[in-house]
């Protein structure tokens, strides 16, 4: 039974991560009809960006107090890469969108061959290492299960935003004009709706929300690469068609689901096992319900 | 063009006869190739086989030659790169050698090896460890580096009689080198009494072990042995501690990388152990230093890796068979070194070759890291 738990813990943990950055993907496609693939490098940014605040910048010198530090970094690695992200819609996708579906796609694949080669050139195609003791490693056992700080904090951050960015969603005058973008472009414009601002918001929120994700990969494993971002993105693009992708719920719904199921799969059967385990619910999922477990049944547009 | 196509024929029919001809006369040079990959991006490994034959054979000549022959050295770059490996190897065979020490990399060993096994010449590589390069059948190929199961085999009985571990986790992460390492030393482990309670791999690439190691904790192994990569093995190490697992923690050679013990930081590195090839100081046979510090006095550095000693075991061996045959002739050669020698004293510890020409013995040692973060050598 300790077992059991302690697999359920590690599965919401990773899986709290996937959900993250899947809203991204759900978010964009929710407005837009595409693929972010670049999605995963925007993660891997943060990533690095938090890196070189952390050893190049030395952040710590200058903010004493852990807490606020680790605040003040997430807020600076979820701006910079929303820059970023704002960047690459302007440039990669924007110039694209009266062009049919296809193009987009491809140009998101280009934007990811270029970012991650760009990550490769400024920062190495060595594994960089974050200091220790950038949060404290304190352990907790709790009925057999070993919990730590950095675990607790994962959680607690990816749940707190993703609750915030639902009340943003269902609840604010915001929320509601993004929730008509992703229902009709045109009639939202009829409505008054900025629609570019909305989707420029769209790849503000997305972007930062991944970037928070890999500075917390960082700062939990401590081990970053270049590459980590493919691994992470297709498990978060992964988690989102099985929420039913377009729908924010459903993203995170769907990461956590993966999560546990991957970390029961590794615990119970065989780690080498755990991503044929994690596809085959997949695949299960979407046979009985093609639209993901909370997506909505919508009659295609002509 | 068919005559044209004919009469090359016949002239490098006549060139080989002629080449073969000139082999073996008693008061030329013994020819002795040495080939590896003097340039390109293993530079370092193949100029440290060249010089480690060069300056060896010096000294032999200067004592007067293998029974008062000279020898000569012929030296041929293959970049570490199959298609010059044929090349060269034909090269040397055309200018009579009777021995050849290399290549560096197994995929340069292999088709070279073809090539000298048909034209009856003696090979010997210093460091070219694949399993398959020893299955031919080829009777006149040895090596004196040691394959991955002599490091299962060193692990299991460093686990089981060093440590005195009964029960035993091993975890691989599917890549050939390391699943290969991890069955060797699930077999030796098993032979030697010990019990193997986990089996399983990680994915490369992968950052989260927690649902591995929390299945790891329930059968509470005394030592855990992972056989892949540092990139890996710190990440596993440092959640393992994370989540209070106190199993000694072994790991295999791909683990000797300073980036291990970064990734899982100093305090979890700390006393975890890996089994690996030794680096060339630490090696303390009389002969290992002797060849040592003449290589420091000669070319003003060290030897750039344990591969280097491995191609002057390569040599020497070759000068003792011809030494006590008093021959050339591959036959003989292969026959001394496959059933005569027995621990020859090398530069890498005894050698001892078996049917196949694989080595027998290990040259693996165990390494802890200190307290400052270092790889020092296991003691008791």
């Amino acid at each position: 039974m300790e077992m059991f738990f302690g697999q359920i813990i590690n599965g919401i943990t990773i899986g709290s991560i996937y959900a993250l950055v899947a809203l991204g993907y759900t978010m964009v496609y929710g407005v837009l009809r595409m693929i972010n693939f670049a999605h995963g490098e925007l993660f891997t940014l943060g990533a690095y960006m938090a890196f070189t605040m952390i050893v190049s910048m030395n952040l710590a010198a200058y903010i004493p107090n852990a807490v606020v530090a680790l605040i003040v970094m997430a807020v600076m690695v979820a701006g910079l890469v929303a820059i970023v992200g704002v960047l690459l819609e302007r440039i990669a996708y924007k110039p694209l969108r009266q062009s049919g579906r296809l193009a987009p796609v491809i140009s998101a694949l280009g934007a990811s061959i270029f970012l991650q080669n760009a990550i490769m050139l400024i920062w190495g195609a060595n594994y960089k290492v974050f200091p220790e003791g950038v949060v404290p490693s304190i352990t907790w056992e709790i009925g057999g299960v070993s919990i730590t700080l950095m675990r607790v904090l994962i959680l607690s951050t990816s749940l707190t935003l993703m609750i915030a960015l639902y009340v943003l969603i269902q609840r604010t005058q915001v929320g509601t004009a993004i929730r008509a973008c992703a229902l009709d472009h045109d009639t939202a414009r009829l409505m008054g709706i900025d629609v570019d601002k909305i989707i420029r918001l769209v790849f503000i929120i997305g972007p930062a929300l991944g970037g928070i994700a890999g500075m917390m990969v960082g700062l939990y494993y401590r081990q970053i690469g270049f590459t980590m971002g493919w691994h992470y993105g297709i498990k978060a693009f992964t988690a989102a068609i099985l929420g039913g992708i377009g729908n924010i719920p459903g993203a995170m719904v769907g990461g956590l689901i993966l999560g546990v199921a991957e970390s029961l799969g590794a615990g119970y059967i065989s780690n080498a096992w755990k991503d044929a385990i994690a596809f085959l619910i997949l695949i299960l999922i979407l046979i009985l319900r093609p639209t993901g477990l909370l997506g909505e049944r919508v009659a295609e547009k002509v | 063009m068919k005559k044209f196509a004919l009469v090359m024929l016949v002239l490098v029919m006549a060139f080989a006869v002629t080449a073969c001809g000139s082999k073996d006369d008693a008061a030329d040079p013994i020819k002795i190739g040495v080939q590896g990959p003097i340039s390109g991006q293993w530079a370092l490994e193949g100029t440290g086989f060249v010089r480690a034959v060069t300056m060896l054979a010096e000294e032999i000549n200067a004592d007067g030659g293998i029974n008062g022959r000279e020898i000569q050295i012929i030296q041929g770059d293959d970049k570490g790169d199959p298609k010059e490996a044929t090349l060269v190897a034909q090269r040397l065979v055309n200018q009579g050698v009777v021995a050849v020490v290399g290549a560096y990399n197994s995929t340069a060993t292999e088709p070279a090896s073809a090539i000298y096994n048909e034209a009856g010449v003696l090979h010997v590589t210093p460091s070219s460890t694949a399993t398959g390069l020893t299955e031919k059948g080829y009777d006149q190929f040895f090596r004196t580096c040691f394959l991955d199961d002599r490091q299962g085999l060193f692990a299991a009985e460093f686990m089981t009689g060093t440590l005195g571990a009964k029960k035993i986790a091993l975890i691989h992460d599917n890549t050939t080198y390391a699943k290969g390492l991890a069955d060797w030393t699930k077999i030796y482990l098993e032979e030697l009494g010990a019990e193997v309670v986990f089996f399983d791999a990680i994915v490369p690439g992968e950052r989260e072990f927690g649902p591995t190691l929390t299945r790891l904790k329930n059968v509470n192994p005394d030592a855990i042995y992972f056989t892949g990569y540092f990139s890996e093995g710190g990440l596993l190490l440092k959640q393992a501690r994370d989540m209070g697992i106190t199993s000694t923690f072994v790991a295999g050679n791909a683990n000797n990388n300073a980036d291990f013990i970064e990734i899982a930081g100093i305090q979890n590195a700390k006393g975890a152990i890996i089994t690996t090839e030794p680096i060339p100081t630490d090696i303390d046979y009389p002969e290992a230093r002797k060849f040592i510090d003449d290589y420091q006095a000669r070319y003003g550095e060290m030897p750039p890796s344990i591969w280097t000693l491995s191609a002057a075991d390569a040599f020497r061996v070759v000068v003792e068979a011809i030494e006590k045959t008093q021959s050339t002739d591959k036959d003989k050669l292969a026959n001394y070194l496959h059933n005569t020698m027995k621990d020859f004293p090398g530069i890498t510890g005894p050698i001892t070759f078996d049917e196949k020409g694989d080595r027998l013995g290990t040259v693996h040692r165990a390494y802890i890291v200190n307290e400052k973060g270092e790889f020092v050598p296991y003691s008791n």
